[in-house]
């Protein structure tokens, strides 16, 4: 390897690595009880702090941003596998609707099981969500069967998203129950109200996810040669291409599941990582992608949770702000 | 080095299981060129993606040696043929090197990190097809016929038995057309490649290849040496020429009989 392109990628692997830890304790230190860096190191000492600072700190603050790190760092890592999987630089699990159709499906669950009065359980939603993102994506697969076009894709993606979001909104308007402020909340996509017990479920299928898709680093990298080629090296591209679906879907399942839909991260991440390491080996991205999603949505909710303290801003609404332009300069830049 | 043999027996090739060219027999000698002429649209193509098992056969039994293709696992395949078609290679901040390494992926191991040897064998390929000049710039910024040189490398790279290639030298200029020839047949003398192409230039193919396939219409048309095949008026025939072809030119016309003349 060259020893230009190896500084580079060591240069930005240290940086996504200080950007996350940075905005991590950022992240736990702000909030409408300011924390000092110093408790935080106290408390994860087990040293005896203020019994509240102890409390918010790991009852919010901590699960919190341990949450967020962890999404967005799936939520950039989904999006990073669409758009190699259909070749699109502009898709990921929120255009293509998969994101809404995992939060149809976890809304009609936890209506259910709310009204007959059975406590929703993480794995429930994740299954829940599991299922609509497959919904989705069946439906996203079998527009791309008929059509070739990445706008139409994208376009149509958007569509099934709408149908989704009515159908989910209908639900929760005809949902007559106490927790129907949470289900509203949630369904805007929110980091807000992450428990230990959901971060631990998170945490297990997203790891093992992501080692699942790192193994793949090598035939995805043949595979973004083009199809005649990766088949030409031999790769088992019918199953490659089961195994993108699979692991995309539950990645983009996990984030809905507990944070809701979360909008443009899963596209721009992928890009910016891109540019900053200037290259596309999975290998170096898959990893990159994950730290860059993790430093993105840390940032993201940080402003929402300051800008208008104490009243919390929607995720998406930060996201939109710093991803959709990352997503118009991709476009122009396609059509020079 | 064994006697080594391409054979199709019975293949019958299509699109959508509806055949476009059937009983095709054919049989090649380890270390020879094949090239496949016909007009457009006779189903070239069709055939060199048939042939490398990325179209499934309609009917009959494609042979590598003893091993019938289609029984041939993935990954043996690709050690022992690469190709090189009109679909462009997506390479996105790749350099050329980058897309000439991507040849080795069949011998890398579990994560595709390239050993000192595959390394070796890059600058080796790179400096066989003479590309070493342009190896640190940007895929997608070259001309095509540099593309297309860079895609011979990375073929080779592959250290393939036989190669398929769909109209390599489309895009080359006369020299490059040239060069690229000779990079085949100097690999088949040193290395023993077996080539199957489509060509477009007939009387490269007239020289180059020990083997021509001539293709028009639902069954071979024709396959035999150079000799057999541009013999009387056959090519005029496979192409639709006539004397009133082009009006009558006399010069033109000379040309054709240009192609049939010159020995080999």
């Amino acid at each position: 390897m060259h020893k230009n392109k190896k500084c580079r990628y060591i240069t930005a692997f240290l940086l996504l690595g200080i950007g996350v830890l940075f905005f991590y304790f950022l992240n736990v230190c702000i909030g409408s009880v300011r924390i000092v860096f110093p408790d935080i190191v106290r408390a994860l000492a087990g040293q005896e702090i203020n019994e509240t600072v102890t409390r918010i700190l790991w009852d919010i603050r901590l699960p919190r941003a341990t949450a967020v790190l962890i999404l967005g760092g799936a939520l950039a890592l989904a999006g990073y596998l669409l758009q190699t999987f259909f070749n699109n630089p502009i898709a990921g699990p929120f255009v293509l609707g998969i994101s809404s159709g995992a939060k149809m499906v976890v809304a009609l669950v936890m209506v259910f099981l709310m009204g007959n009065g059975i406590r929703v359980t993480s794995a429930a939603m994740i299954l829940g969500a599991f299922i609509g993102a497959m919904i989705s994506m069946g439906f996203v697969l079998l527009m791309s069967r008929r059509i070739n076009n990445m706008s139409m894709l994208v376009v149509s993606g958007v569509m099934i998203g709408y149908i989704c979001s009515a159908i989910t909104e209908l639900v929760v308007t005809f949902a007559n129950d106490a927790d129907i402020v949470n289900l509203h909340n949630w369904s805007r996509g929110s980091f807000s109200g992450m428990t230990w017990e959901n971060v631990k479920v998170m945490a297990v299928v997203i790891s093992m996810t992501f080692i699942a898709v790192f193994l793949m680093s090598k035939p995805l990298s043949a595979y973004q040669l083009g199809d005649a080629y990766a088949r030409n090296v031999g790769v088992n591209l019918r199953f490659l291409r089961v195994r993108i679906v699979i692991f995309s879907s539950i990645l983009s399942a996990c984030i809905v599941a507990f944070a809701g839909p979360i909008s443009f991260v899963g596209i721009a991440v992928p890009h910016l990582v891109k540019r900053f390491l200037r290259t596309t080996e999975p290998i170096l991205m898959i990893p990159a992608c994950f730290l860059g999603g993790s430093v993105f949505c840390l940032f993201c909710d940080l402003l929402a949770k300051t800008i208008l303290a104490p009243t919390e801003l929607s995720i998406s609404t930060v996201t939109a702000i710093f991803g959709a332009p990352v997503v118009l300069w991709i476009m122009i830049k396609k059509q020079k | 080095m064994e006697n080594y043999y391409f054979i199709t027996k019975k293949m019958c090739v299509g699109y959508d299981n509806k055949p476009l060219i059937k009983e095709m027999e054919l049989a090649l000698p380890k270390g020879e060129i094949l090239s496949i002429i016909g007009p457009n649209g006779a189903g070239k193509s069709t055939v060199l993606k048939s042939i490398a098992g990325q179209l499934r056969l309609i009917d009959g039994t494609v042979y590598l040696g003893e091993t019938v293709l289609s029984e041939m696992k993935a990954d043996e395949l690709a050690k022992k043929m690469s190709v090189l078609f009109t679909e462009k290679l997506r390479a996105e901040l790749k350099n050329c090197r980058d897309v000439v390494a991507t040849g080795r992926y069949p011998y890398t191991g579990w994560f595709g990190i390239l050993s000192k040897e595959d390394e070796l064998i890059v600058d080796e390929v790179m400096e066989l097809t003479h590309i070493t000049d342009i190896r640190e710039k940007d895929f997608d910024k070259i001309s095509d016929g540099q593309k297309q040189r860079v895609m011979l490398a990375r073929a080779i790279c592959q250290e393939p038995e036989i190669v398929i290639l769909d109209e390599p030298t489309s895009y080359l200029d006369i020299k490059y057309k040239l060069e690229f020839l000779s990079i085949l047949q100097e690999m088949r003398e040193k290395k023993g490649l077996t080539v199957i192409m489509s060509l477009h230039e007939l009387e490269l193919a007239k020289i180059v290849s020990d083997k021509i396939l001539c293709l028009k219409g639902e069954y071979v048309e024709r396959y035999g040496t150079p000799e057999e095949i541009f013999a009387s008026n056959f090519i005029e025939q496979l192409f639709d020429i006539t004397e009133s072809s082009f009006g009558g030119n006399e010069k033109f016309l000379a040309y054709i009989r240009g192609i049939k003349a010159t020995k080999k």
